[in-house]
C-alpha cells in the first residue's frame, strides 16, 4: 500500500506556479528522498503533504487520508520536522517533549511517550536544561526525538542533518534507519547527496516545480551513467537547463 | 479539551516568566508608592494654614479687634499659636523686609493689615489688606494655602462689613446678615434628580466631579491592559515564527480553532492578572486621591456598584480583552518575527487611546451622535464607560455593548481561524494573489 500518493499537484503563489503538476508515491516502510536545487519546490511540496499550506489543484493522500479534506486525520498519522525547526526556548527539553506528547496521548500514556522521547534524544542531564542553552546538535536530537516518539506512520524530514557535525549527522542517520526498520515511512529532503544515497530506497528529483526523474539510487546512477547521486543531480539539472 | 489545556499551560509557562512577574510587581509598587505620596500630600493639605499676620492698624482703632478676633476664630484655640503667627515689627517694613521676615519665621503666607485700615473705612473708603506668599514647587496641592488665605480675607471683609453696619446704621448683627444676603439659597436648596430619585444638597456638577475623580483612571488601566496583552499575543506569534515552532505546532493533531483559542485564553488570563494587579495599585492610588474630607460620597446618592455590577464590569473587561486579543491574533498572522511584532501593536494601541482620551474628559451623553456611534464600534470603549453606565442604570448601553463585544470577539476568532487555515501564516501576505497585486501596484508607483 502507498503511504503517500501525490497526483498532478499544482501550487500557485499569486501568479507564480511553484509546483507544476508533480506525481510520485511512497510505499509503506520506505525511505523516500526528495532532492532538488534551492527554490525547486521541495519545501512547498513537503508543506502541502503535511497540511501546512493548501493545494491549488491535484490530490495528495497520506496513509489513505486526503490532505485537502481530512487534514485532522493526516496530522494524526504524520510527524513533520521542518528545516531549521526550533523548540520553545523557555521550556526544558523534558517539558517540551511532554507538551508534544500531550497532543497524542491521554495523561496515563504521556509519561511513557515522554520517556521514550528522552531516551531517543539521549541528552543525559541536559534534558532538564532550558532549550535556549542547547547546541545545534542537541536541538536537532531533541526535535528528532519529538518527531519519532509519537510513533508516526509517516515521518517527513526536511534537511534533517543540515548544519550538524559529522558525529551528530551520523547518529541521526542511524536513527532514521532504525525507525524505518520499525515500519515508519520516511520522506526525506536533503542537499546532502551522500545522505540521500545511503539512506533512501527511492529518490525523486524536483526542479523548477517539476519532477524530472525518480527511481532507486542505482537506477538513476545507471540512467545518467554516474558514479554517485551527486553526479546524477548535476547532470539532471543541466539536462533541464539545456532543454530550456 | 486536553489539547486546549496543554496549549494554555505551555503558553502560560512561557508568558509567566520572572521578567513578567517583576514587571507586574513594579507597576503595582509604583501605583501604591504614588498613592502613599499623594496621601501624604493630601494630609499635609488638610492641615491648618500656617500664616503670619502684621496688623499695622492701631490696637485702639475701630476694626483692630474685629480683624484680630475673626482670624483667631478661624483656628482651633488648642493649636492656634502653632499656625497663626502674629508679628509686631517696630516700623513699617518694605517688601524685601517682609520676605526676609517670612523666611526667618518659616511662614509661607503672611497678611498685612494697612496702618490706615480703620481710618479709611471710617472715612468712607476701603481699608487695605495685602497678602504675601512664598511659592514653592509643591505640585497639585501647592495652591491650597493661598486659596485659604484668600478665603480668610473674604471672611474678614464680611466681619468688618457687619461691624460697619452696626456702627453706621445701628443694625444688629442679625439684621446686617439679612441685609448682606436677603435671598435664601444654600446647598440644601439644590435638588438633583438621580436614577428616579430626588436628592437635595447636591448638584450635577458635584456628582460629575466626584465620579470623574473616582473613574478617571479606569480608561487608562483598560488601555494599558489592552496594550500589554496585545503585545503579548503578537509577540508570541512573532516568536513562534522566529523560533520556527509554528510549523511544528500546525502539524500536530490539534484543531486550528484550539490553537487560536489556547493562545487567546492564555493571553487573556495574563491580561486579567495584569488588570487585577493594576486595579489593586489603582485602588490604593485612588483611595489616596479621594481621602480628603468634604468629598461627595456617591453611595449616598445611590451611585454605587452592587456585586452584580462588578461581575458585569469584570465580564465586560474580559470580553473586551478577548476582542483585543482576536484583533492581535489577526495582526499576528502577518508578522515575520519578534521585532516586526513590536510595531504591529501600534494600531491596537491607537484604537484603545481614542476612547481613553475621550472618556477621561467626556461622558457618553455629552458626545454627539456620530461620536457615540464611533465609540460604540470601538470595543475597548465599553469597559471604559461601563462603571458610569451601571451607576446611572443605563443597562441598554451596558448590555448592548456586552453583546456587541461578544459578537466582535467571536468574529475575530473566526477570522483568525480562517487565517490559520490559509497559507498567509507561513508564506506571508506577499505570496498571496492580493499581496502580489499590491506589490506590483507599489512598484509601478
Amino acid at each position: 500500500m502507498d503511504a503517500l500518493r501525490v497526483e498532478n499537484v499544482h501550487k500557485l503563489y499569486g501568479n507564480i506556479e511553484a509546483v507544476k503538476g508533480i506525481n510520485f508515491s511512497v510505499k509503506e516502510g520506505e525511505i523516500f528522498g526528495l532532492i532538488g536545487p534551492n527554490g525547486a519546490g521541495k519545501t512547498t511540496a513537503l508543506r502541502m503533504i503535511s497540511t501546512l499550506i493548501t493545494i491549488t489543484s491535484g490530490k495528495i493522500t497520506v496513509c489513505g487520508y486526503d490532505v485537502a479534506t481530512q487534514g485532522d486525520e493526516v496530522r494524526k498519522s504524520i510527524s513533520y520536522l521542518p528545516e531549521d525547526a526550533g523548540a520553545y526556548k523557555d521550556l526544558s527539553g523534558r517539558t517540551y517533549l511532554r507538551f508534544i506528547a500531550g497532543f497524542f496521548t491521554d495523561s496515563d500514556e504521556t509519561d511513557k511517550m515522554t520517556q521514550r522521547g528522552i531516551d531517543i534524544a539521549n541528552l543525559g542531564d541536559r534534558i532538564d536544561s532550558k532549550v535556549n542553552t542547547y547546541s545545534k546538535g542537541m536541538m536537532r536530537r531533541l526535535l528528532i526525538a519529538r518527531a519519532i516518539m509519537t510513533s508516526p506512520r509517516f515521518a517527513i524530514m526536511d534537511e534533517v542533518t543540515s548544519g550538524l557535525d559529522v558525529m551528530n549527522a551520523h547518529d541521526i542517520r542511524e536513527l532514521i534507519r532504525e525507525i524505518a526498520g520499525s515500519g515508519v515511512t520516511v520522506l526525506l529532503s536533503s542537499h546532502n547527496m551522500y545522505e540521500v544515497e545511503s539512506l533512501c530506497d527511492r529518490v525523486a528529483m524536483i526542479n523548477k516545480g517539476e519532477i524530472i526523474m525518480q527511481g532507486t539510487p542505482a537506477e538513476l546512477k545507471a540512467k545518467y551513467n554516474a558514479n554517485n547521486l551527486e553526479e546524477v543531480f548535476i547532470r539532471g539539472v543541466k539536462s533541464v537547463e539545456q532543454s530550456v | 479539551m486536553n489539547s486546549l489545556f496543554n496549549l494554555v499551560k505551555k503558553e502560560l509557562r512561557e508568558l509567566m516568566t520572572l521578567e513578567s512577574v517583576i514587571s507586574i510587581l513594579v507597576v503595582m509598587i509604583l501605583f501604591v508608592g504614588l498613592g502613599f505620596m499623594i496621601s501624604d500630600q493630601t494630609e499635609q493639605a488638610m492641615e491648618p494654614v500656617r500664616m503670619g499676620v502684621i496688623n499695622y492698624d492701631g490696637e485702639s482703632s475701630t476694626y483692630y479687634d474685629t480683624v484680630d478676633s475673626t482670624l483667631d476664630g478661624m483656628y482651633d484655640p488648642a493649636t492656634r499659636d502653632q499656625y497663626l503667627i502674629k508679628l509686631y515689627p517696630s516700623s513699617i517694613l518694605t517688601d524685601d523686609e517682609i520676605i526676609s521676615l517670612m523666611k526667618e519665621n518659616g511662614l509661607p503666607n503672611l497678611l498685612v493689615v494697612d496702618q490706615n485700615f480703620s481710618e479709611n473705612i471710617d472715612g468712607g473708603t476701603q481699608g487695605k489688606i495685602s497678602a504675601y506668599y512664598i511659592s514653592e514647587n509643591s505640585g497639585a496641592f501647592g495652591g491650597i494655602d493661598s486659596d485659604s488665605v484668600q478665603g480668610f480675607v473674604t471672611v474678614i471683609n464680611g466681619a468688618v462689613s457687619t461691624k460697619l453696619m452696626e456702627n453706621e446704621l445701628s443694625v444688629s448683627p442679625e439684621e446686617s446678615a439679612f441685609l448682606k444676603s436677603p435671598v435664601s439659597f444654600s446647598m440644601p436648596d439644590n435638588y438633583t434628580y438621580i436614577n428616579g430619585k430626588l436628592y437635595s444638597d447636591i448638584t450635577p456638577s458635584a456628582i460629575s466631579g466626584a465620579m470623574m475623580t473616582q473613574t478617571l483612571m479606569v480608561p487608562i488601566i483598560i488601555m494599558i491592559v489592552i496594550m500589554v496583552v496585545g503585545s503579548i499575543v503578537i509577540s508570541s506569534m512573532g516568536t513562534e515564527k522566529e523560533n520556527k515552532t509554528l510549523e511544528t505546532l500546525l502539524t500536530l493533531p490539534v484543531k486550528r480553532t484550539t490553537i487560536v483559542s489556547g493562545k487567546i485564553l492564555a493571553s487573556g488570563i495574563m491580561g486579567l492578572i495584569y488588570g487585577a494587579a493594576y486595579m489593586v495599585g489603582m485602588y490604593v492610588y485612588m483611595s489616596a486621591m479621594t481621602s480628603g474630607a468634604g468629598g461627595v460620597n456617591l453611595a449616598d446618592y445611590g451611585l454605587v456598584l452592587e456585586p452584580v455590577d462588578w461581575i458585569i464590569t469584570m465580564l465586560m473587561m474580559f470580553v473586551s480583552i478577548l476582542c483585543a486579543l482576536g484583533l492581535c491574533m489577526i495582526l499576528g498572522a502577518f508578522v515575520k518575527n519578534y521585532k516586526s511584532a513590536q510595531t504591529m501593536t501600534l494600531p491596537i494601541s491607537v484604537i484603545a487611546m481614542i476612547p481613553m482620551f475621550i472618556f477621561m474628559f467626556v461622558g457618553w451623553n455629552s458626545l454627539p451622535a456620530v461620536m457615540q456611534a464611533v465609540m460604540f464600534i470601538i470595543p475597548f470603549s465599553h469597559p471604559m464607560m461601563v462603571m458610569q453606565n451601571l451607576m446611572f442604570g443605563d443597562y441598554v448601553l451596558v448590555f448592548g455593548g456586552l453583546i456587541y463585544c461578544v459578537a466582535f470577539a467571536a468574529v475575530t476568532v473566526l477570522v483568525t481561524v480562517k487565517l490559520y487555515n490559509s497559507d498567509i501564516l507561513l508564506v506571508g501576505f506577499g505570496q498571496t494573489r492580493l499581496g502580489r497585486i499590491l506589490a506590483k501596484y507599489k512598484k509601478a508607483d
